[in-house]
């Protein structure tokens, strides 16, 4: 169904306008954020990677500091043997007999597989294709006991961990699962917001306008104090996430 | 259209004023709500904060003068992402046209992640008027769902509701055994509420912010249900007001600081979803269908009021409510509708009318600690007198919030107020009655500290029933004056 529904989107607009007592017209000095093209995006795109990479160690520093203040168990480590020690620790302690990971670079560097399965945890990489279908993958995330995950980026200012769903990393890993594990890079840290907003303009643009169906930022554990403003964690998403930190 | 009880203001204040778990739960909201919020601000420090709210404030500003071309292009860009947009022009469209997207789906179960367009709209009744079983999955919402109420709180929608209430809720409508535990009860709705996201054909969000750049719809929450009602089910609609978009996707980075500090005292929500058109081809998950419903309902009238245009900017956290005299006081409900506190005051009257609701702009001190607290910096206690005269001067005596006696007194002070000979003889006057009535063998007034507590006289006693009146005192200031300044010329 493509036809829309309600008001014609036309006559909607002209309610809009007579309240506004204004012409059909683009606002008049153009807005600034809107107005800079791929061009002068890629040259600040271009400044803010420079300062990351001059500022990286300390950047690191602030991003595990604030992740741990927002309720993240951090890890640190550049050593991938020592990440899949820990990493298979935890499932251990945890009791984990199913997980699920999505299908991203990092599981590349960090061969996650072999030594959880070693221990006999049965893991589900989520990818569909010919042979598995979404609705075998849905009900392998829905029985995992935890989920695995990388990072498309994550934010020094605000501790979070950003996904952005598409092949290989799917929507629910991160959310269904009682446990959520995410494994970031150094390369994917940005210092602000304004850093990350400008960099997914950038890529929507450059990309003809395709933002990608979902990002989703994560920043510690599930939470709710809509009961007497106490606060519990784990409701609806994981009670308890994990972030490994590559360096 | 939500049922709308805003007539019973006096009266429902009148009772909850006397509740006393109603006075814990809103004491909290001060010790809670907005002790954090003042710490998160002192974080970053009241300047960088005033710096945010400035710039927050002229994007507002900037997207609601520009509406009918940012709901344009935000049309275009949902459409371009493979998503359809819908325009409702009332609740009673917006309903049909979700009423339509039901039926024409076979749809059987929707959840539903926290909205007040869908509380203003009256969006559940008319999906289970469809035959559609919709569940609240916000914790808060669904334990009105299961109470049967409206939402307290613009943040909180069940704080007035203590865990043991809570608890014998969860044993009443889902027969699990009586735990008043806050974990075991969150644990109880996690379990329950899980089968229905599995089960669920469609998932239901309000929005926070629309990007119009990108054509992006986005969420700001922390339990999880945002997250799954946006992924799980095969479609996801968005229902929303008109006023939520913003230009640039820029532009939100100063929004996700300032609403997630002045709503809970958060640097950050647990989640920020952003979702833009339905799933992709090769994408993993996430719904197969996209549908975003921007709803009018009266905003077009207040768009074009310049006096009431700026409570449009309002991010609904719920900081004004916090802080509120009168909302610590009355509560949630007492304001009748869906948005209550200050900014309901405004946003309730434009939206309904001043017929129905010409006594909410009445209900403020105006101390102006709502304006304060504001993110967006919008200054409610103008609004509140502009509703306020707008009322009195009404031609319609249903709009108007006084009665004949009180108008008549009103007029009769402007009066006085407005003459020195009638003032002096007033005060004479008032004095000698005052001797007089205090020399009655049945005293009528009981005073104390120079105020006069409680005066069973006509017109008087309704002023006391509510507040004290100060007792006339012996000398006027002009008396005092003239004193204080014959002795100084003598001094001299």
């Amino acid at each position: 169904m493509d036809r829309s529904l309600g008001v014609p989107k036309a006559e909607f607009l002209d309610s809009v306008r007579r309240s506004l007592d204004r012409k059909p017209a683009a606002p008049d000095p153009a807005y600034p954020r809107l107005l800079d093209g791929v061009s002068s995006l890629q040259e600040e795109a271009q400044r803010i990677r420079a300062r990351i990479n001059e500022n990286r160690p300390a950047l690191l520093d602030r991003f595990a500091e604030v992740a741990e203040v927002r309720g993240w168990n951090v890890h640190r480590t550049s050593d991938p043997e020592n990440a899949m020690a820990h990493i298979q620790s935890l499932a251990d302690s945890l009791g984990v007999k199913n997980a699920v990971r999505s299908d991203q670079e990092v599981f590349g560097q960090i061969l996650v597989d072999a030594p959880l399965e070693s221990t006999g945890i049965n893991v589900t990489t989520v990818s569909h294709g010919p042979d598995r279908s979404r609705e075998f993958l849905r009900s392998s995330i829905i029985a995992a006991d935890i989920g695995l995950t990388g990072a498309d980026y994550a934010v020094a200012e605000t501790g979070s961990v950003i996904v952005m769903p598409r092949k290989g990393m799917s929507r629910l890993v991160s959310v269904v699962p009682p446990v959520h594990l995410a494994l970031v890079r150094p390369e994917d840290l940005v210092e602000s917001l304004d850093d990350l907003f400008l960099l997914r303009r950038l890529e929507y643009h450059e990309k003809g306008g395709e933002m990608g169906s979902y990002l989703n930022f994560i920043t510690g554990p599930s939470r709710t104090a809509d009961i007497e403003q106490t606060l519990v964690v784990g409701v609806h998403g994981p009670k308890e996430v994990h972030l490994v930190l590559l360096g | 259209m939500a049922d709308i009880k805003t007539k019973d203001f006096s009266k429902a204040s009148a009772v909850s004023i006397l509740d006393p778990q109603l006075r814990r739960a809103l004491r909290q909201v001060g010790t809670g709500f907005d002790a954090a919020r003042r710490a998160a601000i002192d974080e970053v420090s009241p300047e960088i904060w005033d710096e945010w709210r400035e710039e927050a404030r002229r994007i507002k500003v900037h997207s609601l003068d520009h509406l009918d071309y940012y709901l344009d292009l935000l049309e275009q860009n949902v459409t371009k992402a493979g998503g359809h947009v819908h325009f409702a022009k009332d609740a009673a469209q917006a309903n049909d046209i979700m009423g339509e997207l039901v039926r024409t789906r076979n749809i059987k179960v929707a959840t539903k992640s926290k909205s007040m367009v869908s509380e203003e709209l009256s969006l559940n009744p008319a999906l289970e008027a469809q035959g559609v079983d919709v569940y609240e999955t916000d914790l808060g919402e669904y334990i009105i769902q299961l109470a049967e109420e409206t939402p307290f709180h613009l943040v909180a929608p069940a704080l007035h509701k203590t865990k043991e209430q809570v608890a014998q809720l969860f044993t009443d409508k889902l027969g699990i055994p009586y735990n008043d535990d806050i974990n075991a009860l969150a644990a109880a709705a996690r379990l329950a509420l899980r089968e229905k996201f599995i089960l669920a054909d469609l998932g239901i969000s309000g929005a926070n912010f629309l990007v119009a750049e990108t054509g992006t719809l986005v969420i700001i929450t922390n339990e999880g249900n945002g997250r799954l009602s946006t992924s799980a089910p095969r479609i996801h609609v968005g229902i929303t007001g008109m006023e939520k978009v913003i230009p640039s996707l820029q532009d939100l980075a100063v929004f996700l600081r300032l609403l997630p500090r002045s709503a809970t005292g958060q640097g950050i929500t647990s989640y920020v979803s952003m979702v833009t058109g339905p799933r992709r081809a090769d994408d993993e998950d996430g719904p197969e269908e996209f549908h975003l419903i921007i709803v009018d309902n009266g905003r077009s009238k207040m768009l074009a009021d310049p006096d009431l245009r700026e409570a449009l900017y309002c991010i609904r956290c719920g900081a004004c409510l916090n802080i509120c005299p009168v909302y610590q006081k009355v509560g949630g409900h007492a304001y009748g509708w869906v948005y209550p506190g200050p900014i309901g005051a405004i946003v309730t009257p434009s939206l309904v009318g001043l017929k129905e609701a010409q006594d909410l702009p009445q209900a403020s001190s105006l101390c102006g600690a709502c304006r304060e607290v504001c993110p967006v910096n919008i200054n409610i206690p103008r609004m509140l007198l502009h509703l306020r005269q707008k009322s009195a001067e009404s031609p319609d005596p249903s709009e108007r919030s006084a009665g004949l006696v009180p108008n008549l007194l009103a007029g009769s002070y402007t009066r006085v107020m407005r003459s020195p000979a009638l003032l002096s003889a007033s005060h004479k006057l008032g004095r000698w009655k005052q001797n007089v009535w205090a020399a009655m063998p049945f005293f009528p007034f009981s005073k104390k500290g120079g105020m006069i507590r409680k005066a069973s006289l006509p017109l008087l006693s309704r002023w006391t029933r509510m507040r004290d009146l100060p007792e006339l005192p012996k000398d006027t200031f002009r008396d005092i004056w003239k004193k204080e300044l014959s002795k100084d010329k003598e001094g001299h």
